[in-house]
């Protein structure tokens, strides 16, 4: 899990006792997957609190339906997920975002090169939602197919469908981009 | 170039805080959400409710008043019944009695 720490199993029981600083405890743990989540779907920075926001909200009010610390997280994936394709779908945006949008997530320090990480995250976003969701949990939040296809409650096929064509897409976007880089007089 | 891929992407995608301002937002909606919702204003709802406490009230004392009533004209009216039947028995003996005199005198004239 790329999740820097786990909502622990005491956490949980703190949580289910209804005291009020350990649930944002737990916000604090999950907002940035949460957050980077739906920013990455939606494109938008308001959208994306506004989701994050109505996420946690329907946590507070299922908390009696969460086993564990692990189900926690894999519930505000799936959940984030869902809700972030389903707002898609109705706004019909279905099929791209504006590259400033996409690439509107600061950089934390990385070795790989800034330019073709803001071209990755614009060829993502640019991916149909269900897709662009499958490649977020599985590059941004590390799950497993399986996963991935309980969370988006799809068959473990399509799953590795989705990734496959996304993965050739932006393979193809980042080289037709290094050709025009070439073509491009400096 | 399939694992180039994957560790780029893994770089690219790497999530971000958004900060303690979306906690202390996520936590406001909460508390928002979990405060007692106010009621309807009590005045209306008890207004209507006394008003119809007092039409009940009046309903169930204006008809009791008139089977009280009724009763009292039923009772009277059995009165009335009863003296004018008495009144007639007594008539009747009144008449009997003077029947038998004038009877009692014939036979007497007519036996001498």
């Amino acid at each position: 899990m790329s999740q820097p720490s786990d909502t622990s199993e005491e956490l949980l029981s703190r949580i289910l006792a209804g005291e009020a600083p350990a649930f944002a405890e737990v916000v604090r743990l999950q907002q940035r997957s949460v957050y980077s989540l739906a920013l990455r779907m939606l494109g938008d920075r308001q959208k994306a609190e506004d989701l994050a926001q109505e996420v946690f909200l329907q946590l507070h009010r299922n908390l009696a339906t969460i086993e564990s610390g692990r189900h926690l997280q894999f519930w505000l994936r799936k959940v984030t997920a869902n809700r972030a394709i389903d707002r898609l779908r109705r706004e019909s945006r279905v099929e791209t975002l504006p590259l400033e949008a996409a690439d509107g997530v600061a950089d934390e320090g990385s070795d790989a090169d800034p330019i073709l990480r803001r071209r990755l995250r614009a060829l993502v976003a640019r991916l149909p939602p269900a897709p662009r969701a499958v490649v977020l949990l599985r590059y941004q939040e590390d799950l497993d197919p399986t996963d991935i296809a309980r969370a988006l409650n799809m068959s473990i096929h399509t799953v590795k469908s989705h990734l496959k064509r996304s993965l050739a897409a932006l393979r193809r976007g980042i080289e037709a981009a290094a050709q025009d880089e070439v073509r491009s007089p400096t | 170039m399939s694992n180039d891929l994957d560790a780029s992407l893994r770089a690219a995608l790497r999530p971000v805080d958004p900060g303690e301002a979306l906690t202390q937002k996520v936590l406001a909606a909460i508390e928002q959400d979990t405060a007692p919702q106010p009621g309807p204003p009590p005045t209306r709802q008890s207004g209507w409710r006394w008003a119809s406490v007092a039409l009940t009230v009046a309903l169930l004392v204006g008809l009791g008043t008139a089977h009280q009533w009724q009763l009292r004209r039923q009772e009277r009216g059995l009165e009335a019944r009863r003296q004018l039947i008495e009144a007639l028995q007594v008539t009747s003996a009144k008449l009997d009695v003077a029947y038998r005199v004038v009877n009692d005198e014939e036979n007497t004239e007519n036996g001498s």
